[in-house]
């Protein structure tokens, strides 16, 4: 009889177990009428069937450099409006003609690494502009000059980033070569200078209101990495009164998170489309702010990281917003810095750093704080929220 | 000098572009992307395949939305799925099988409407089969199949697969899936669309119920289980065989029919989709069935009669047949005349394994060791089997073999 306790007392456990963990992802669909409507296909900017006719033709002349790029910049557009990446797959498919990238087209070549830094590939996307800006006639190529500069920033090699930065002026985009240096400077410590070169460039009232808020969420980033929480505050709200900016609204919510803010946070992010980045964030906010949703928006999340992991490699590619929901939600420290450490390998803009730094100091491990320190060292990056942790 | 001074000023342009484009790149990250999903079940002699794929990427391949209006109707899907189907088969070979379409269905997930096909095979799954895949190539180099490959009695193997463009064309991909790719090995006389029409009035259902009943091992056991005692009676002195035949049939047919009753109740809730209930709750539970009515055989555990017990249990195994008759997909006009002949389906094996084990057991009453190693022997026995099924199926690993 005692033998037999035991093995009821395991199913009864499992049993509630596994209601527990019952969740259901996927459902059958019984649509009774034709005219049902199954599924809502996403939004473009264009008309469809010009969406269409473009890709017949290009089908047709897939070898037409001219048409291709023009289709494969569409989706591209389209991909960073929505954050949808299937875009991304459906760009890189109209440059397929050219899988040998000696032979692709100037154009081809740098939409291709353009793509590449989208799919955060950025060792090719590094390649392939290199390639390009060897061939003779490139060389003042401003465009990807100044992509090659963003793709090493993002993977913290400041001192190339300069090189190429330098390169965006002599084809003559000088606000951008100066906006470039400038943010490699803030991202080294030498703030002050960085500083007054956005305000000088800022002061131009001619700039473009996109060019504007670009500089000014620079310098929010500036001034919340300096420890200005008042001055980064301004110049996010600046951004913001310009119009809409999704990337602006993630970096502001971030801070207001930070500043233990979050059910302000959660009004940045009200209008913004549900993205993944953009979920993550809210999904923590509506956690610290104890708000009504805070379970559908965490479960929703949950159930996306799920669905992207079924893919190994999806957990490398995301590993920041990964990382970022395992240590805000799931308070798994362990996990957390795993993920955090794999995204350092590839990615090292300040908030990489700064969620690998927070889970090493969340894990209280001594090798994973120096790790992370010695990460910041290494990159010669200057940031006090770190600084604060490590 | 002119061409230089031109592409100097188109540069920057191009960079206020960049600059913008740059931006929002930093904020698009970590997206659901385009995933079809692989269901391969192999026995021998047979592979079964799911393959479900997002209608939003088969929209990009073939144009699903006939009127452009940015939805898919019903209509829309339906008159195109001869094309979808023979898109994806083109996209598709497994070693040494060659698939055909034998069903159809829709399924919602998390990132959208999902087109299912089912398709089969009458071969063996080689022990590492080569999977030659190229759906979506020629749309999306990101696309990736995700495979779930099981086999009966092991544990379900997972891979990725790649799109790679030589699939598309029928090329050769590997000596091994070579054969298996050229047009020619493809079934010509693949079962046309609705192959299941005809299946009603073949009483097929009634054969799938019969099917399901002797194969569900679970099913039987749990009857065994209550069966076991059913010729026996108890009395102070312990249990003692009845005497007399009737003795033992009517609470045979008590708790057979208390146990129809009520699966037939819930199969018929389930099918109608009044109620439905997921096979990750169902699935242990009737292995919790199992182990809680062979325990009760050895010691009494319910408060209850046994004919009591075998109906509550009986509304947890319905749910069961309902997750079968799911897959099967009944046809939608003849959803009541299908559903009843898989549930008479269902009873006739049931009666035939009802009489054939109260005949042996009938037989066996009178043995001095029946209520030790018929009864005890046999419920201990079904504990285990039972425990572990429902260790296989919360933990999702393969134990045993069947």
């Amino acid at each position: 009889m005692r033998l037999l306790r035991a093995p009821i007392g395991a199913c009864a456990a499992a049993l509630v177990a596994a209601i527990a963990a019952t969740r259901v992802v996927a459902a059958p669909i019984e649509p009774t009428r034709d005219d049902e409507v199954i599924e809502v296909l996403p939004a473009t900017s264009a008309s469809r069937s010009e969406d269409r006719q473009l890709r017949r033709r290009l089908a047709e002349r897939p070898g037409d450099a001219r048409l291709a790029t023009a289709v494969a910049e569409r989706y591209l557009a389209q991909a960073r409006e929505s954050g949808d990446p299937r875009f991304a797959g459906l760009a890189l498919a109209a440059l397929a003609a050219w899988p040998d990238a000696a032979k692709a087209p100037n154009e081809v070549l740098l939409l291709r690494a353009t793509l590449e830094q989208y799919l955060h590939e950025f060792d090719a996307s590094v390649d392939h502009l290199r390639i390009l800006l060897a061939r003779p006639g490139n060389e003042r190529n401003a465009q990807a000059w100044l992509t090659l500069a963003t793709v090493l920033r993002v993977q913290g090699r400041y001192a190339d980033s300069d090189v190429a930065c330098r390169r965006v002026g002599s084809g003559g985009a000088d606000v951008y070569a100066a906006a470039c240096l400038a943010e490699n400077a803030a991202l080294r410590g030498e703030t002050a200078a960085a500083r007054r070169s956005f305000q000088e460039l800022l002061a131009d009232p001619r700039l473009a209101p996109s060019t504007r808020g670009w500089l000014l969420t620079s310098l929010a980033e500036l001034e919340e990495r300096d420890g200005h929480p008042g001055a980064a505050e301004a110049a996010y709200r600046a951004v913001l009164h310009l119009g809409r900016d999704t990337y602006a609204a993630i970096a502001y919510a971030d801070f207001l998170i930070a500043q233990k803010r979050p059910a302000e946070a959660l009004a940045v992010l009200k209008d913004e489309a549900r993205t993944d980045t953009v979920l993550l964030r809210v999904a923590i906010a509506a956690t610290r702010a104890n708000a009504a949703h805070r379970e559908r928006d965490v479960a929703e999340m949950r159930d996306r990281i799920a669905l992207a992991n079924e893919r190994p490699e999806a957990s490398v590619f995301h590993g920041r917003e990964q990382a970022m929901f395992a240590l805000a939600i799931d308070r798994d420290a362990e996990r957390a810095l795993a993920l955090a450490r794999g995204d350092v390998a590839r990615q090292r803009e300040p908030l990489d750093v700064l969620v690998f730094a927070e889970a090493a100091r969340a894990s209280g491990r001594r090798d994973a704080i120096e790790d992370a320190r010695r990460l910041k060292s290494t990159l010669g990056l200057h940031d006090r929220r770190i600084d604060a942790l490590l | 000098m002119r061409s230089s001074e031109r592409s100097g000023w188109r540069a920057a342009l191009r960079a206020v572009v960049a600059v913008a484009l740059l931006l929002a790149a930093a904020a698009a990250v970590a997206h659901k992307a385009s995933d079809s999903y692989l269901q391969i079940t192999a026995a021998p002699g047979r592979v079964d395949v799911r393959w479900d794929i997002a209608l939003r990427d088969l929209d990009v391949a073939l144009d699903l939305d006939g009127d452009a209006d940015g939805k898919l109707t019903w209509g829309e899907v339906r008159g195109a799925w001869p094309r979808i189907e023979a898109y994806a088969l083109q996209r598709l070979a497994i070693e040494g099988c060659a698939l055909a379409p034998v069903g159809r269905g829709l399924e919602r997930r998390n990132d959208g409407a999902y087109a299912v096909l089912h398709l089969s095979a009458a071969c063996t799954l080689p022990p590492k089969p080569q999977i030659a895949y190229g759906l979506f190539a020629e749309v999306d180099p990101t696309h990736r199949g995700i495979a779930k490959v099981q086999r009966a009695g092991t544990a379900v193997e997972l891979s990725v697969l790649e799109p790679s463009a030589a699939v598309a064309g029928g090329g050769v991909v590997g000596a091994a899936s070579a054969a298996a790719l050229s047009p020619a090995s493809r079934p010509a006389s693949a079962p046309p669309n609705g192959a299941r029409a005809g299946a009603v009035a073949r009483w097929e259902f009634f054969a799938e119920g019969i099917r399901h009943i002797v194969t569900g091992y679970d099913h039987v056991l749990f009857l065994l289980c209550l069966l076991l005692p059913a010729v026996t009676r108890r009395a102070p002195q312990g249990r003692v065989p009845v005497a007399r035949l009737s003795a033992a049939v009517w609470p045979v047919a008590g708790i057979v029919t208390a146990f129809t009753v009520a699966h037939s109740i819930t199969l018929g809730l389930a099918a109608l989709k009044i109620v439905s209930l997921t096979p990750a709750f169902i699935e242990p539970a009737i292995a919790a069935t199992i182990v809680l009515a062979a325990l009760d055989n050895v010691l009494p555990i319910f408060p209850v009669r046994r004919i009591v017990v075998a109906f509550f249990f009986g509304l947890v195994h319905g749910f069961g047949f309902a997750s079968v008759l799911a897959e099967l997909e009944l046809p939608r006009a003849d959803f009541a005349w299908a559903l009843l002949q898989f549930n008479l389906g269902i009873e006739a094996g049931q009666l035939v394994i009802v009489l054939a084990a109260t005949t042996v057991l009938f037989a066996l009453r009178r043995w001095r060791g029946y209520a030790r190693f018929v009864i005890g022997g046999g419920s201990a026995v079904a504990i285990a089997i039972g425990a572990l099924w429902f260790v296989e199926r919360t933990a999702n690993v393969s134990i045993l073999p069947f």
